[in-house]
């Protein structure tokens, strides 16, 4: 292990990798601070630079974006009152009255030392926890990944935002196109409507950058006429000390950024469910635990570091099934995915014996990438203030262009732009019906895995399904995908029979 | 509320037709069998149809109380924002459209930079002052610098067009 880590710190510490940390860390953060922008769309535009460069370059500019992105909110959540991302919704609660209470610097100090002591205890747990279970994984059959591949499903579907049923909609619809292309075992062209574009069905980035870029593109024209600009707080560097904040707080914050860093590892292992939950669970258990629950909200540090610290736990956390299983959690691993494959790279446990090196190098270009994004953020914030002033109708048709760029670069074929308009076009789809897009990409990806498992284990096992249930792994898989939906029904059952009781007593 | 459930419905009567037309197409697949290449697909269509009919199932119920915590936090964002601009939407979608139809007849740095200055107008904001000069500049630079990165940087053979052919 400690030899790999060594090859890993020598392959990140050349001066090309350095050098696209440095820009991945920047680009990611200005991703993070914007609202609208995101991390999955750092990762989509970026990807074509990726292209030509080898894999430990590329999957480290992929992973400084990823860490920058993620950080990156908290600027716009403290300045704006805007959370940049999901991630960073529970910072703006005590991040925004801090502001108006001129602690603005203490707040920003506070999320970017807190965002790293976060991220790097998520990486220590993914250094510990991937190889074990990548070890443990490497027994696993077509019923295990089949059984997993179904249980991740059902996970992301139930713990998705909005109703069960239309996560579960989602989720099945991302499985049937999937299915676009030649089917696995016995190569039968399925929906491909005599087109041989499709032949190899939809290709995965193309498939994110549609579904999350472009009709993000096309949502924010819906308003943008119309928005006006939210007023940028200003902050003064001059005669700060460190970054804001006095020894004494910062050990006062250690339990809880202790507890939050452990819920958002936790959440960020889970499939589905990432930072964008993470951070709030943190917020509400920091308060529950508080001697002074009634001066959350009103701009106390505890608010900022049990939200910052537990969204960029996520990170690591989100890495674990990724590399270990090459199950992503949820969008930003997705499209880290489809980094990796670009790059012929297939995650999953043979990962960590055919490319140790490989993993090594990721592990320590996001340490690398913490470190930068600590300097960076705090001391380069004036120039990430400014960037959120660029106006939205100058940055979105840019940004499109570069999706096409993306798409377009995959295969150099038109058919993929194309096919990013179609994709936009369902997930603006998704985004006005409440539909949630998370499960429809986690089915995409993981339907072929669960379809040739499912095929392959019946194969084995001379087409009976019995022995998905008798092989030990594989049936407690399927009985936690069952239990996960018949908790969500009678949750959303109790619910309504609460409303019920509530209205007949009005 | 009457507006949401609506809504809801629509969503269900879509659920269901995508459900039933992907169906109509798993049934054409070739039969081999039990567990052959439509065995998945006709379980997925099956769930899909199902899916649909809880959701109109869903939207058919009688109101039973408030609104849910989802639903507020819907009508809230929806108030905020004010009125959805569709015409800016549906002008967007047709402009993407002709960037993508003409892109390898036009080229990547011509298209590319028509594409962005008649984009930058229709989302201009009501109220702020069109630069037209600053416009075409960005379009122009933008669409130079990208070509350029992309084609002699990172390889990426992006269609040139006419513009380099003569």
């Amino acid at each position: 292990m400690w030899e790999l880590f060594l090859t890993g710190v020598d392959a990140v510490m050349s001066v090309q990798i350095m050098i696209l940390i440095v820009l991945g860390v920047a680009v990611g953060i200005v991703f993070g601070a914007v609202p609208g922008l995101t991390a999955v769309m750092a990762i989509a535009l970026c990807l074509p630079l990726t292209y030509a460069l080898g894999p430990a370059a590329g999957l480290s500019l992929l992973v400084a974006l990823f860490v920058g992105a993620t950080s990156g909110a908290l600027i716009s959540a403290i300045l704006l009152k805007i959370p940049g991302t999901p991630s960073s919704v529970a910072t703006t609660f005590d991040g925004g009255p801090m502001m108006e209470k001129g602690e603005g610097v203490k707040a920003l100090g506070a999320g970017v030392v807190f965002s790293f002591l976060g991220t790097i205890a998520s990486i220590i747990a993914l250094m510990t926890i991937a190889p074990l279970l990548a070890k443990v994984a490497l027994r696993f059959g077509p019923h295990e990944y089949f059984a997993i591949a179904v249980f991740s499903l059902t996970l992301i579907a139930t713990l998705s935002t909005g109703s069960m049923v239309k996560g579960l909609f989602a989720g099945t619809l991302g499985f049937a196109f999937a299915t676009v292309g030649i089917a696995p075992v016995d190569a039968i062209r399925r929906f491909t409507f005599d087109e041989p574009n499709l032949n190899s069905g939809f290709d995965m980035l193309v498939v994110l950058i549609g579904i999350f870029a472009i009709s993000e593109v096309i949502k924010v024209a819906e308003s943008v006429r119309s928005g006006k600009n939210a007023a940028i707080g200003s902050v003064s560097m001059k005669s700060i000390k460190g970054f804001g904040f006095s020894m004494k707080e910062f050990f006062g914050q250690i339990p809880n950024a202790t507890r939050s860093a452990l819920i958002g590892i936790g959440i960020g292992i889970l499939p589905g469910i990432g930072a964008g939950t993470s951070n709030i669970v943190s917020y509400i258990v920091a308060k529950k635990r508080s001697k002074y629950p009634e001066k959350f909200g009103t701009g106390v540090l505890d608010g900022v570091v049990a939200s910052e610290t537990a969204n960029n736990a996520g990170i690591g956390g989100a890495m674990i099934p990724l590399l270990t299983l090459g199950i992503p959690g949820d969008a930003v691993t997705a499209i880290l995915l489809g980094g990796f494959m670009i790059h012929g790279i297939q995650p999953g446990p043979m990962l960590f014996i055919s490319q140790g090196a490989l993993v090594y190098t990721i592990f320590v270009a996001l340490i690398v990438s913490a470190v930068l994004m600590l300097l960076l953020e705090f001391y380069g914030l004036r120039i990430f203030i400014k960037l959120l002033a660029v106006p939205k109708h100058i940055l979105l048709p840019i940004i499109l262009v570069l999706c096409v760029v993306g798409a377009f670069g995959l295969s150099s074929r038109v058919f993929d732009v194309w096919t990013i308009l179609l994709f936009g076009l369902i997930g603006y789809g998704f985004v006005k019906g409440g539909i949630p897009p998370a499960p429809f990409i986690i089915g995409f990806i993981l339907g072929p895995m669960a379809e040739t498992n499912l095929r392959r284990g019946l194969m084995l096992s001379d087409g009976n399904f019995v022995g998905f249930l008798t092989n030990p792994i594989s049936g407690a898989f399927l009985l936690l995908a069952v239990l996960s939906v018949a908790w969500h029904v009678v949750g959303s059952l109790r619910a309504r029979k609460n409303a019920s009781t509530e209205l007949a007593q009005a | 509320m009457k507006t949401i459930r609506m809504k809801e419905l629509a969503i269900g009567i879509a659920m269901l037709a995508i459900g039933l037309i992907y169906l109509a197409m798993t049934m054409q697949l070739p039969d081999k069998g039990l567990i052959d290449s439509a065995f998945v697909p006709y379980i997925l269509a099956g769930t899909i149809c199902l899916l649909g009919v809880l959701q109109l199932l869903a939207s058919r119920q009688p109101d039973v109380g408030p609104l849910t915590t989802e639903e507020k936090i819907e009508a809230e964002a929806e108030k905020a924002a004010g009125a959805s601009d569709y015409g800016t939407v549906a002008k967007t979608l047709g402009l993407i459209v002709i960037y993508a139809g003409l892109l390898n007849l036009v080229g990547f740095p011509i298209m590319t930079a028509l594409y962005l200055y008649v984009q930058f107008l229709v989302l201009t904001p009501t109220g702020h002052k069109t630069n037209h000069l600053a416009y075409v500049a960005i379009a122009i630079i933008s669409s130079a610098t990208i070509y350029v990165a992309f084609r002699y940087g990172f390889d990426l053979m992006l269609p040139s067009g006419p513009l380099f052919n003569f």
